[in-house]
């Protein structure tokens, strides 16, 4: 599982990394990092809060 | 609703709603009353329609209720712009309050200036003062006694001590500016400018005895920071600093008012927070979804059509928070509060590039708030024979708040 990141998107909410903060990481603005995530195997219930939790609709899971 | 003089010609009569975010009846200051639970209703009526009168100077707007159509307006600058001159037209002036103020591109300049001063890491540093003060004030309420009214007591101390110990100034006028926030975003036009007036009087002050001699402090940041290799002006400063001192004084008050009010009148969710300390964080979430505060207004930059209604160039257009966090097609039963609710994707610090600069500040604030009213106060309720005051418009909150845990 993966996510991918849209940073035009990101407007710096933070509700991923306040979930999860091993798997998104924030610049120095508080911003999420471009690229995507890979999730590695037994975080992805956590991904997946995540993800749903971004009111900007930024991020999406994809397989891979 | 009839037509009346305040409607423009070219809206049609069909798209006028009845709700007005002023003057409906439980907009207006209510004794116990539930505001939140009055615009929910909204979601039963059409999801777009034009509310005469409904901003605070009297004019009309279009009210987008959805969630999905309120990302879509505030994520768009182009189309919807922020400029609206809500402090300097108190003075009789036209600039805008930086960056809330700004449309894309010019707002992202100032945007990654300020977003690293307030970045949900650099606020970890603000925990032990927010800490230390709540501490403070709350043990100061329990040698006097036990009540206290929340609003001028603990939550507006508390929310304008942090702004203070940001702006890098001592506590010995924190009451006075109290009152310049509640003239300004409360009260009438006369009282607005004055307040306006003392406000910036303070705040230029201020910026010249930085520039003379800068400290560590976040207006000496603004008097030294490089924009485009060039220094920020008088006004950029003073833009900014203006925005600070809005934006930090009452909105963070109001959610700790708003929150212990909805506790106090509900003990047994105290009680599951008593039992379970680390829900906090998440309770704090489902309390800003539910109980947001502010509504964010854009004007149209070129005609639309949005959800069947005619929206013209110029038109302005008013996202209330306080709908689109209790749309249904957005969270599920969306009017039961939920302290451990997925998929929490609020909007009680809005939509888009706008998104409040101050809200990794706000949620540490309202964390520790709770966090340590609750390790110190036993059981709360509203003393009884007090009555709160709830109100609805431009800054929805609660008045006369008073508490008691005898």
């Amino acid at each position: 599982m993966k996510v991918i990141v849209d940073t035009e998107k990101c407007q710096g909410h933070a509700r991923c990394w306040s979930l999860a903060p091993e798997l998104f990481h924030l610049d120095e603005g508080g911003y999420i990092e471009p690229g995507d995530i890979i999730v590695p195997a037994g975080q992805e219930q956590i991904a997946s809060r995540a993800v749903r939790a971004c009111p900007e609709l930024a991020l999406k899971l994809a397989e891979g | 609703m009839p037509p009346s003089k305040a409607v423009p010609a070219d809206i049609p009569p069909e798209c006028i709603g009845g709700f007005n975010l002023y003057k409906s009846p439980e907009m207006l200051p209510t004794p116990f009353g539930d505001p939140f639970a009055a615009v929910a209703r909204l979601h039963d009526g059409p999801p777009v329609f034009y509310s005469p009168e409904t901003t605070r100077d009297g004019q009309g707007a279009w009210i987008v209720v959805k969630a999905e159509d309120q990302r879509k307006i505030l994520q768009d600058g182009a189309s919807f712009s922020s400029y609206r001159r809500i402090f300097s037209s108190a003075i009789g002036e036209d600039w805008p309050v930086i960056p809330l103020e700004l449309d894309p591109p010019e707002h992202g300049k100032y945007r990654s200036l300020l977003n690293p001063l307030l970045s949900p890491a650099r606020m970890a540093a603000m925990e032990p003062f927010v800490t230390a003060k709540a501490t403070e004030l709350i043990e100061g309420l329990k040698a006097r006694g036990t009540d206290c009214e929340v609003m001028t007591e603990f939550a507006f101390p508390l929310a304008v001590s942090v702004f203070l110990n940001f702006l890098g100034l001592p506590d010995d006028r924190l009451m006075e500016f109290v009152g310049w926030a509640n003239e300004l975003l409360h009260m009438g036009p006369v009282e607005r400018t004055a307040a306006a007036h003392k406000v910036l009087d303070f705040l230029d002050g201020l910026i010249a005895e930085r520039r003379r001699e800068p400290t560590d402090d976040f207006v000496s940041f603004l008097v030294t920071a490089k924009l485009e290799g060039r220094n920020l002006t008088d006004q950029e400063v003073r833009s900014i600093a203006v925005l600070l001192f809005i934006g930090g004084l009452d909105t963070v008050a109001t959610a700790i008012g708003l929150d212990l009010y909805y506790l106090a009148c509900n003990p047994d969710r105290q009680q599951e927070l008593r039992d379970h300390p680390d829900l906090m964080p998440g309770a704090v979430e489902e309390m800003l979804r539910a109980f947001p505060s502010v509504t964010p207004i854009r004007t149209a930059t070129r005609d639309m059509e949005l959800q069947g209604c005619p929206i013209r160039k110029g038109d302005l257009v008013s996202c209330p928070s306080m709908t689109s966090s209790r749309d249904p097609d957005e969270f599920p039963d969306p009017n039961r509060i939920d302290f451990a609710r997925e998929d929490n994707r609020h909007v009680a610090f809005s939509y888009g590039p706008h998104r409040c600069l101050g809200s990794h500040l706000a949620r540490r604030e309202l964390i520790i708030a709770l966090d340590q009213w609750f390790a110190r106060i036993p059981p709360f309720r509203i003393k009884p024979g007090t009555a709160p005051i709830t109100f609805g418009g431009f800054v929805f909150g609660v008045e006369n708040l008073v508490l008691d845990w005898s």
